[in-house]
């Protein structure tokens, strides 16, 4: 991409995060809900876990939904880019002297940058809960952060663009939501997972952005120094590549197929 | 036959509501799938994370105690979820048209809660039919009694979300109000914990002790499960009972004078 086509994508990366605070009522409500998911659930929580697999039930969920509030912010964009493709907002977009691929570049950085916004209320609350990372686990904390938020806000958004009707849009939105949500190790740990589910399904789980998003946290802010963190984070750069190279792709189809 | 006449308006305007219901079918089918993650995912392995202490272990599954749970959440938010047409009715002008229509305007606030809560009932059905069979309790009062407080409960959570609605007369006010309440409510109540696990932090307690959400789903536990829920509820039987009736007849009250005084048509943002 050229330097007028980086200028062209953070232009449209600025415009949509200028219109994320038009959406003040969203932010507010998925703010108050992974703060009451740490200062609710996890607490209460904390009296009833078994300690043998969870000593501190609140340390474990703070580290757990920083990657869940990464993930519910950066699949926003997808709500937006599929109302624009409905009302055919993109037909405008298109023609706008932005390459394609700098309006896809834009639209993703835009998510990406979305989810860092949001998550960071959550990273001073998990450095007060659980402990201040080291220079070493900042840098982890910031750039997995940046992975997760990437690839989602990608994901949500080909997603979106792959059907026009409404409701077929936000079924298959929410469903990839939920399917990542629960399939996921922020709320329960992999001796539980391996009890209770077979290996196969154990071995997905912990392959899903989410886990490995959760388990560079965990190790990043001392709760669990255990993990083979790199393997990890690796993993999740992985994962971060493949679907923005094919979230991309879909989405530039989809763009000049509507 | 003034009474006949506001009785035929109702059972229009119930029929109406349930005829919503095949708009949203992709809406119950993400909530069916939600659900099913729910119960098997999540809540088989919160079952293998809890481990009651004291007087709560006695005979008590967590699983069993987590269905309930599960059950009364997605009523509680399918019943809310109301808000969303209500706001949208008004942005059509629905909701103005309704109003011109010649009926008393407390049929049209009653008409709407019952239809409403009767069609988040339904919804909910399927569901109830799958924690029935995963509980393997089929004790036929324990089940009419159960399905009539849940039909109690949707309608007087359906009348409480047209008040508000009708009162915030703001789709984005709608948006960020429902969707704070539901997380809190949900997480301020015993649905994924006891009372007396709550009780240990007085704030909270307390607010499950007002949230009728809490007496819903303790009921039902103690519908199908006395002995061994008796000791973790907010309350006796008769006051879980009590009070759901109490909130299902506050509420429509409260629809009613909202819609009688204080709604006239436009002045939705």
């Amino acid at each position: 991409m050229r330097l007028d086509g980086i200028r062209g994508g953070l232009l449209i990366a600025l415009r949509d995060l200028d219109r994320f605070w038009k959406y003040k009522f969203w932010l507010g409500a998925q703010v108050a809900m992974n703060l009451a998911d740490i200062l609710i659930f996890a607490v209460i929580f904390n009296n009833i876990v078994n300690r043998q697999y969870i000593p501190d039930y609140v340390k474990f969920l703070a580290t757990g939904v920083l990657a869940l509030s990464t993930f519910a912010s950066a699949f926003s964009i997808g709500r937006e880019v599929g109302i624009e493709i409905r009302r055919e907002f993109t037909h405008y977009l298109l023609s706008i002297p932005v390459s394609r691929e700098a309006l896809v570049f834009g639209r993703i950085l835009s998510g990406t940058l979305r989810g860092l916004i949001y998550q960071a209320s959550f990273i001073v609350l998990a450095a007060l809960i659980v402990g201040t990372p080291t220079a070493l686990g900042a840098v982890l904390v910031l750039s997995t952060s940046a992975m997760l938020s990437a690839s989602m806000s990608s994901l949500a958004i080909a997603i979106s663009t792959s059907t026009r009707d409404f409701n077929l849009q936000a079924t298959f939105r929410s469903l990839t939501y939920y399917v990542l949500f629960f399939f996921s190790n922020v709320f329960y740990p992999e001796e539980i997972l391996k009890q209770r589910f077979p290996g196969a399904v154990v071995f997905l789980i912990k392959l899903s952005p989410v886990s490995l998003a959760a388990d560079v946290y965990r190790w990043a802010f001392g709760y669990n120094t255990s993990i083979n963190v790199f393997h990890e984070y690796a993993l999740l750069l992985a994962w971060t590549l493949v679907t923005l190279v094919l979230a991309s792709a879909l989405y530039l189809r989809n763009l000049t197929r509507m | 036959m003034e009474l006949l006449k506001d009785l035929r308006a109702m059972y229009m305007l119930v029929l109406w509501d349930l005829s919503q219901m095949k708009r949203r079918t992709v809406f119950v089918v993400m909530r069916v799938a939600w659900f099913a993650l729910q119960v098997t995912v999540f809540g088989l392995a919160m079952n293998a994370i809890v481990r009651f202490r004291g007087v709560v272990a006695q005979g008590i599954d967590y699983y069993h105690f987590y269905l309930f749970g599960v059950y009364a959440s997605m009523l509680f938010s399918i019943s809310v979820s109301k808000a969303y047409d209500v706001a949208e009715e008004f942005e059509e002008g629905m909701i103005e048209y309704l109003l011109s229509l010649p009926m008393k305007r407390k049929i049209l606030s009653l008409g709407r809660s019952i239809g409403g809560g009767l069609s988040a009932f339904l919804f909910t059905l399927p569901m109830y039919a799958v924690v029935v069979l995963l509980l393997g309790v089929y004790d036929p009062v324990a089940v009419l009694l159960s399905l009539l407080s849940a039909l109690v409960f949707a309608v007087g959570v359906t009348g409480f979300v047209i008040s508000v609605v009708l009162s915030l007369k703001s789709s984005d006010y709608t948006d960020i109000f429902f969707g704070v309440l539901d997380a809190l409510i949900i997480r301020l109540s015993t649905v994924f914990y006891p009372a007396v696990v709550v009780a240990k932090i007085a704030p909270y307690y307390y607010a499950a002790l007002v949230n009728p959400v809490s007496h819903f789903v303790d009921l039902l536990r103690t519908f199908f499960f006395f002995e061994e829920f008796k000791h973790l509820s907010v309350s006796s039987p008769y006051l879980m009972a009590s009070y759901i009736l109490g909130f299902a007849a506050g509420v429509s009250s409260a629809a009613i004078y909202i819609v009688e005084k204080r709604v006239e048509g436009g002045g939705w943002k």
